[in-house]
């Protein structure tokens, strides 16, 4: 008879998991119960329970012009990444360019940013003296757009290839093929693709420490910036409202799509 | 209604050469099928067609019109396909009334109604506000069957619509394609590799074979009367024996005779023995080994050695023969055909 | 309209964002990092290959990454092992719980873990309470710091890589190892390791260039004397604005990851089926 696996394997697996997951979420479970702690000093577990630092936050200026412009911000990039990404998407699935293509465009998935972010900085401030919105936007839509890509891939790559050649059969022109048929079927890679982007440019640090300057200050590089000098625990709050943001985000995609298809990928 | 017109069709994918010279007319209102094994290029066929497909050479003309250079959307054509190919992000409603909209029939009021019309020819009026993710294989190509119609288009097209469908279900769409054709008599040219459906379902079978048409005729006499031995074999399970023919006689490799009608081939010819038409009796014409017995329930298949060769025998059940006995057959002289070569 | 045309005009805006954001800056990045005050020269090259303390800063990149990535694969592959071969529910929550610090921004995680790791941090207390350490001991400022900080953000990175390989191969192919006479662990050794390698390859490289060229984490956690190279390219960028410097270091750090990322690539473009 061939044992399965052995209890104490099986029991030492569930131990091995615990801990994995103890590494993984630990540190977000720490700056969520300093957040609400009422000692001023950093500290873990938290001594009491009090919300001041979130009344703190929400009363300081640099915070909030931070949250407003991080908002703003990933708001635009999760239009342009989602529109120019779902083109790319369409075009790359029409499989006629070659898998390098696709790569490329896949590429920032796996180039670290600061490699962009150098670039981008020199470049723009030669040609325009200073970095402004307007780089920081580009920067974002090219880390997102690999995002919504491969999710809108995704889901084409599903589709029954014969439903396009029946709608021309059926009196549809191209441009009606690409919006009332090819288009409604990328919604679902699109959404998911879209609230990928919008997470990506909300949380993202370093190419925004890269192209700061003090007009434009995003929320993680304010956080960055109150960690290397004097943090107190309403840099916990602010960063408690960040997890905030990214659970709602993750609950509100498994909702519109399940997020396994997209972890295995 | 309308006529098909397919002259000197050749189409070449690279070196390879997929229609040799198809030259075919389908006259308003008949239901043609082109059946062949894969590869034939009875799809190809059907694709240009259609549109889906440039031809390397020929013409296509549908109502005398010249449509070789069209694309599919300027043909007034519809199509099926194996895959039913629904519009999966609209309401079966929506996907029948889609040829519609894009051809700008009627109003608005006027598509609904005939899409209303066209669901109840194929009974899914029911099922109208479903997607099609909601609906059974079945359903889903009933769907497809009636946006197929709903534009009366000049031609439909019917790429191997029933393959995916389970025994049962196919059998029932074949009675559906009959009824419907009957009634609403669209020119119809159906793709298929299988026999009984091209033979139950067409008004004419076009049976090809490597890029050219080996034969068409009626379903009754491309089966009865196969022209050449690809067809025999083909359609129809059929024991092809050569053997030599004078003086009114076939004479089987191994010496045995039987005797034919006159006005036969002479000289070597092919016979063509159909299973049905073989019986083991009795004083028989000729003898013949068995070799294998396979169980069917009510009847029992033969392979049985005649002339150094192996052929396919039905028989009731009642009948019991061991591998090894021998036995006698009795061919009908009217019921052998006789092919030249 | 053809649909050649079509589709290059639907690739166009993409590959134009990836012109502007992407090609262009690395160029004049690379541009850059060979110009001085008269010309072009190499001479930034040579300063960082011969100063002293440059070189330190790119082995200590160099020698973290790898530690950071040992122990990523350490822990991934078991890991990902378990959730492969564990129901499809609890699989789902496996995957979350690995997806979720991932989603969060990198401050937000390294901010945890000064919490945890400073003086009056759980981890730097229990290690003193366990004798390891002085009475001011504090794992901030460590090599050690950087490695945790890193492994629990490169992780899920690693157990992605893992997850679709593992994912694809036959579990019979293991349980006719069984079979066969292997026990639990000899069938890991010999069937499991050898068809998971593709994964174990791309997983450890992406964690490797992604590790070499963090700059976040390591600042904040090994602080200005455990300086990596990153950092250091931050650090010429925005304060000592010595942008030319900066620019042959990012040089070196790209060279150095681009050599592993082309057989990365290529070992993606064929894994992906």
């Amino acid at each position: 008879m061939v044992r399965a696996v052995p209890t104490w394997l099986r029991i030492a697996a569930w131990c091995f998991v615990l801990l994995t997951g103890l590494l993984l979420l630990a540190p977000l479970v720490v700056v969520v119960g300093v957040s609400v702690s009422e000692s001023q000093f950093i500290v873990f577990p938290p001594q009491g329970f009090s919300l001041r630092w979130y009344e703190k936050a929400l009363s300081t200026p640099a915070f909030l012009d931070a949250f407003w412009l991080s908002l703003g911000l990933a708001t635009l990039v999760t239009a342009t990444a989602t529109v120019i990404g779902g083109a790319a998407a369409i075009g790359l699935s029409r499989g006629r360019q070659g898998s390098q293509l696709e790569t490329f465009f896949l590429s920032p998935l796996v180039l670290p940013s600061i490699i962009f972010a150098i670039g981008l900085l020199m470049l723009w401030s030669t040609l325009f003296g200073t970095t402004s919105f307007y780089v920081l936007w580009l920067a974002h839509t090219v880390i997102a757009l690999p995002y919504v890509i491969r999710t809108t891939l995704a889901v084409l790559a599903e589709r029954d290839p014969y439903v396009n050649e029946a709608a021309r059969t059926m009196g549809a022109g191209r441009l009606q093929r690409l919006l009332l048929v090819t288009l409604p079927q990328c919604i679902p890679g699109l959404a998911a693709g879209a609230f990928f982007a919008f997470n990506i440019s909300f949380d993202e640090a370093v190419l925004s420490l890269f192209l700061r300057n003090p007009n434009l200050t995003t929320l993680p590089v304010q956080i960055y910036g109150q960690l290397e000098f004097s943090p107190d625990p309403t840099v916990a709050a602010v960063s408690t409202v960040m997890i905030m943001i990214t659970l709602v985000l993750m609950v509100l995609l498994e909702r519109l799509m399940g997020l396994n298809r997209f972890a295995s990928g | 209604m309308s006529d098909l017109k397919l002259t000197n069709i050749v189409k070449a994918f690279g070196k390879t050469q997929v229609l040799r010279d198809i030259n075919l007319t389908i006259r308003s209102g008949e239901f043609v099928s082109l059946l062949g094994a894969s590869g034939c290029g009875k799809t190809t066929l059907l694709r240009i067609v259609a549109g889906l497909e440039t031809v390397s050479a020929g013409k296509v003309e549908i109502d005398g019109v010249d449509v070789t250079d069209l694309s599919p959307e300027k043909r007034d054509i519809a199509m099926m396909f194996q895959s039913y190919a629904l519009l999966p992000h609209m309401t079966v409603r929506e996907n029948v009334r889609f040829p519609l909209r894009m051809r700008k029939q009627g109003t608005r009021e006027e598509q609904y109604e005939c899409v209303n019309a066209a669901l109840e020819a194929v009974q899914l009026s029911h099922l109208a506000d479903r997607m099609p993710r909601q609906l059974s294989g079945g359903q889903q190509q009933r769907v497809a069957l009636a946006r197929a119609i709903v534009s009366n288009p000049k031609v439909l097209l019917l790429d191997e619509p029933l393959s995916n469908l389970d025994a049962r279900l196919r059998e029932d769409m074949q009675v559906e394609l009959i009824e419907i054709h009957r009634r609403i008599g669209l020119t119809t040219l159906f793709v298929t590799h299988d026999q009984d459906e091209a033979l139950s379902l067409s008004d004419r079978v076009v049976l090809m074979n490597g890029g050219v048409i080996e034969q068409e005729a009626p379903p009754r006499e491309i089966y009865e009367t196969p022209a050449t031995a690809y067809a025999s074999s083909f359609l129809g399970a059929a024991n092809l024996i050569p053997a030599t023919v004078s003086d009114g006689v076939a004479r089987l490799a191994d010496g045995q005779t039987i005797a034919v009608p006159a006005g036969s081939p002479k000289g070597s010819v092919t016979l063509v023995l159909r299973q049905e038409n073989v019986e083991i009796a009795e004083g028989g014409e000729l003898t013949a080994n068995v070799v294998t017995r396979v169980y069917l329930g009510s009847r029992n298949r033969y392979i049985l050695e005649l002339a150094c060769q192996r052929i396919s025998v039905v028989a009731p059940a009642s009948l019991t023969f061991e591998p090894g006995m021998e036995v006698r057959l009795r061919v009908g002289a009217d019921r052998v055909r006789i092919l030249p070569g | 309209m053809t649909d050649r045309r079509e589709t290059w005009l639907l690739l166009i805006p993409g590959l134009a964002l990836l012109v502007l954001g992407f090609v262009l800056p690395i160029g004049r990045m690379l541009v850059l990092s060979v110009q001085d005050a008269n010309g072009y020269s190499l001479e930034h090259f040579v300063r960082f290959f011969q100063d002293s303390y440059y070189p330190l800063v790119l082995w200590r990149t160099v020698y973290l990454s790898a530690v950071i990535t040992f122990f990523c694969l350490l822990i991934g592959f078991p890991l990902t092992y378990i959730m492969a071969h564990s129901t499809p529910r609890v699989r789902l929550w496996l995957i979350i719980m690995v997806i979720l610090p991932l989603m969060t921004s990198v401050v937000v995680r390294t901010f945890g873990w000064m919490v945890l790791l400073n003086r009056s941090g759980l981890l730097s207390t229990a290690l003193r309470d366990l004798g390891l350490g002085g009475r001011s001991f504090q794992l901030m400022h460590t090599e050690a710091a950087i490695v945790l900080g890193m492994v629990q953000v490169l992780l899920p990175f690693m157990v992605l890589s893992l997850l679709g390989v593992l994912l694809r191969h036959d579990p019979r192919l293991e349980e006719a190892a069984r079979t066969m006479g292997c026990s639990f662990l000899q069938t890991i050794r010999t069937v499991v390791l050898p068809l998971a390698l593709p994964g174990i390859v791309a997983g450890s490289i992406l964690v490797f260039t992604l590790s070499a060229s963090s700059f976040v984490t390591p600042s904040l956690l090994g602080g200005a004397r455990l300086e990596v190279l990153a950092g250091s390219i931050y650090k010429n960028v925005t304060q000592t604005l010595d942008w030319n410097f900066a620019a042959a270091q990012a040089v070196i750090l790209f060279a150095g990851i681009a050599l592993l990322l082309i057989p990365y690539l290529r070992l993606g473009a064929r894994g992906h089926g």
